[in-house]
């Protein structure tokens, strides 16, 4: 009998008609570790929360159908009971934890549900240890990196000892690096201690092998749902769904007889053709970010050095020019000083020494508010740029402000974005990408010549990454020079010209994509990684399935010629 | 957020409760006393002791704040205070209307006065830097756990929107809102769209809170109460010598050995009122000599 049984689930929200789950079926055996994928408003959270009893005993709306936990209606169970059985990690850790200090947090579910002190301490020892932070258990939870901050989430959930996870995005916050390690961590207690897993995740190419099932939502519906990962590739390539990650559908695009979940294994079949090194793939033509400090710079940073006030010296002599039509991405680990050169650019932060020119004018001498029409800045959260009641108004606002007239632009920018449906809806009430496309909209609108883009891709999935990607790239035809920081590779291959590496505040290196990503071990993308020694400038899932049909084509050649 | 930051020493070792009890102690004494030798016998104690934990440093910023606010509470009051018998100092404001008199007992007045407030400061001081605020809030919890969970749910949301209405004013300002506009209405409208957002994220957030505090079964039934802190015989002294002392305190105000009267002129100062207040202070930096012998003799810290 299977552990966790959906069955003819359905369920709508209170207050709205539409179903956010839409006769759902399925069952998930004790120990399993199941990937969820799907859209942006596709019911994957919605089906989480139900799985955890949190839907409808804590949303209430309408409900129909059955979610059984070992055999018993989960809504039925005791709330206490369900907490010791079912337990569910969120997508921001600020947002899930509520007390000062690690310790009391790990310990708050254990006394929520009337543990003795002596169970206690035994668990919060244990649970301590194997998350790793016995270090910190006395530190304010404030202190911590977001990472950690989503370690100590998992181990108050832990410590309540669960026999089921359920992880909603839990690294979409996050980091490569801390989601790296909070996804190891997963698989280690899926593995080795046989807890249940549930995960919605977008970083599929991080636990698409690690699935022992696959459900696909789409629109409140499970479209599809299989034990093998190839399947749901071919499915999905076949359903011209994004939901798989590069490596697999390059392989499933070609009509590949094996579909890799790992580089290592599309490696160990691409090692059949090492010794055909294709010499019919087209190098793409390489666009270079060079010419520095030419007159046609829009945006000039000159021999830049920026300390913030408590001594830290966040740049250290950056020299850099973006001329229209530059697409330029700038990764580097955390603490670099990415973000830190993005607000020096529009003002935000003036130099300490050199100087940065933009619009023609030094940033020392003007205000960000003056820069403002010349330069559009978009935060990581668009949460923080909207709050005026309708999409209307939100770009309208950006005119306003600015003294420039509304006539029009308003109606033209809703239109480019594909906003004008929405244009008396709330922003915030509306989905993560077509948020994201009201604030670019309500930026764009004084028609910048530079975009700065903070970590725009952070928490979007593959389709809504794609929208985003090809937005850009609209932009920058039209000119406007795009300088976003991402440390999502794979974005960066696909739609960039150029990147610039950044560490400790200085550029280390800077050129074009293909020079930069493709002789990088750590610094590629995974199509990268997959081709590497075997084909030089593969970056994108297109180049992929091109050098890989070259290679299949020069290898039927050769065994025909034999 | 934190002040607080844990050392390698005794005093941070001690029991939560056995420094609470030391604060309060303090905090009680400088209210009961008024002679200015108990006082400063107090002000050298949990001086001694704040210096005992490392945290020399933290006091003198609170140190230079106080001497600020000694200067102008002696000052007002020796201009304003028109008690006292031995005249130091007459100033004619307006010649042959209007004078003032400084004397030397508003100006001791003013002295006591200042020791006081450096004192209660000091403890504070102490009480910020020592005491770690999570454990506070475990001791609490056992009185009312809902009412812990909103100051510690406070203080975790305080440091938070700040961060969240720094980045948030950045980003509007990218967007041309004028907060450096001359007119100051200007700049309170401008405020608008900050605090809008920064109210609409922080709903946002505590609807996730609420989410969560569910997912752990918050409110499903009574609660425990979690505690790692031992009692050990370093507490168990702190606390005899410290309620001695306090009682001991309490009964020389009885007695009025620790009460001072400044006017109309300066009381004497008597051998055995110095004597008594060299013992009770001496009695209050227990914490710090156990610490001194705790950090000397490194086998005495299991046994104590």
């Amino acid at each position: 009998m299977a552990y966790i049984k959906i069955e003819d689930l359905s369920y709508s929200y209170p207050e709205t008609e539409s179903l956010a789950l839409d006769n759902i079926k399925a069952e998930i055996q004790a120990g399993e570790f199941v990937l969820v994928v799907g859209g942006s408003g596709s019911g994957k959270s919605t089906l989480l929360r139900a799985i955890s009893g949190l839907i409808p005993n804590y949303y209430k709306g309408s409900c129909n159908g059955t979610v059984y936990l070992d055999g018993k209606p989960v809504r039925n169970i005791d709330r206490r009971q369900l907490s010791q059985k079912v337990g569910m990690l969120f997508q921001n850790p600020e947002s899930q934890l509520v007390m000062t200090g690690v310790e009391r947090e790990i310990v708050f579910g254990m006394e929520n549900i009337g543990l003795p002190n002596k169970l206690m301490r035994r668990r919060v020892a244990e649970v301590s240890t194997a998350l790793g932070l016995s270090g910190c258990m006395r530190t304010a939870v404030s202190a911590l990196s977001g990472g950690q901050k989503q370690k100590v989430a998992l181990a108050s959930i832990l410590a309540m000892q669960p026999s089921v996870l359920v992880l909603d995005e839990p690294t979409s916050q996050l980091d490569p690096v801390a989601a790296e390690e909070i996804l190891n961590m997963i698989r280690h207690l899926n593995e080795e201690n046989g807890i249940t897993v549930i995960i919605a995740e977008q970083r599929l190419e991080r636990c698409f092998h690690l699935a022992d099932r696959i459900l696909v939502m789409d629109r409140g519906k499970l479209v599809y749902q299989d034990r093998k990962p190839k399947a749901v590739a071919r499915w999905a390539v076949k359903n011209n769904s994004p939901f798989i990650p590069p490596l697999a559908r390059v392989f499933a695009g070609v009509n590949y007889p094996q579909v890799p979940a790992t580089v290592k294994e599309g490696r160990q079949i691409l090692g059949s053709y090492s010794n055909n090194k294709c010499s019919r793939y087209e190098h793409p033509e390489e666009a270079k970010l060079e010419n520095f400090n030419k007159e046609k710079n829009i945006l000039d940073i000159q021999k830049l050095w920026f300390s913030y006030p408590n001594g830290k010296e966040a740049l250290k002599n950056i020299n850099l020019g973006v001329q229209a039509g530059d697409f330029v991405v700038i990764i580097g680990d955390n603490g670099a000083g990415k973000s830190t050169l993005l607000k020096a650019m529009n003002g935000l932060h003036k130099p300490g020494k050199g100087k940065v020119i933009a619009a023609g004018r030094d940033t020392r001498k003007v205000s960000v508010e003056q820069l403002s029409p010349y330069i559009g800045y978009l935060s990581q959260d668009p949460g923080d740029h909207l709050f005026l009641p309708t999409v209307r108004e939100e770009i309208d606002f950006t005119l306003k402000n600015l003294g420039l007239s509304t006539k029009g632009v308003t109606e033209e920018m809703m239109e480019q974005f594909h906003l004008t449906p929405y244009a008396d809806i709330n922003p915030r009430d509306l989905s993560t990408g077509e948020r994201q496309r009201v604030v670019l909209a309500s930026v764009l609108a004084s028609k910048p010549s530079v975009l700065l883009l903070d970590e725009p891709t952070r928490g979007l999935d593959y389709s809504l990454k794609e929208q985003l990607g090809n937005l850009l790239l609209r932009l920058n035809e039209h000119g406007t020079a795009v300088m976003m920081i991402s440390h999502d590779l794979d974005f960066a291959a696909e739609y960039a010209k150029n990147i610039l590496l950044m560490s400790e505040g200085s550029i280390i290196a800077s050129g074009n994509k293909y020079e930069m990503l493709s002789n990088s071990t750590f610094y590629s993308p995974q199509i990268s990684k997959l081709f590497s020694n075997i084909e030089d400038d593969v970056l994108t899932v297109e180049e992929g399935k091109k050098v890989l049909l070259n290679l299949m084509e020069s290898n039927e050649v050769k065994a025909l010629s034999l | 957020m934190y002040s607080y930051q844990e050392r390698d020493n005794l005093i941070y070792q001690l029991h939560p409760a056995t420094m609470i009890v030391f604060v309060m102690a303090i905090f009680i004494l400088a209210m009961v006393f008024s002679h200015p030798v108990y006082l400063l016998g107090l002000l050298l104690a949990v001086g001694i002791v704040i210096v005992a934990s490392g945290n020399f440093g933290n006091w003198k910023t609170y140190l230079r704040f106080c001497l600020m606010m000694a200067l102008f509470i002696i000052l007002i009051n020796a201009l304003f205070s028109p008690a006292g018998t031995t005249v130091l100092l007459e100033l004619q404001v307006i010649p042959g209307f209007y004078s003032i008199q400084v004397t030397k007992e508003a100006l001791a007045y003013g002295m006591g006065m200042s020791i006081r407030l450096m004192i209660i400061i000091s403890v504070f001081c102490l009480y910020t830097y020592v005491i770690n605020p999570d454990k506070i809030l475990g001791i609490l919890g056992r009185f009312g756990n809902k009412s812990v969970l909103v100051i510690s749910l406070c203080t975790r949301l305080f440091p938070l929107m700040i961060e969240d209405y720094k980045r948030i004013a950045e980003v509007q300002r990218c967007r041309g809102v004028n907060y450096q506009s001359a007119k100051w209405w200007d700049r309170i409208r401008n405020l608008l769209p900050v605090c809008s957002v920064l109210l609409l994220s922080s709903l946002e957030r505590s609807m996730q809170q609420a989410e969560s505090l569910y997912a752990r079964a918050y409110g499903s039934g009574s609660r425990t109460c979690y505690n790692r802190e031992i009692w050990r015989l370093r507490d168990y002294l702190t606390l005899i010598v410290i309620v001695i002392a306090m009682l001991a305190g309490v009964w020389t105000a009885w007695m009025g050995w620790s009460t001072y009267n400044y006017y109309p002129k300066l009381n004497e100062f008597l051998i055995n009122e110095t004597v008594t207040a060299f013992i009770l202070s001496l009695a209050f930096t227990v914490p710090a000599i156990l610490n001194w012998g705790w950090m000397k003799w490194p086998t005495l810290r299991s046994k104590i």
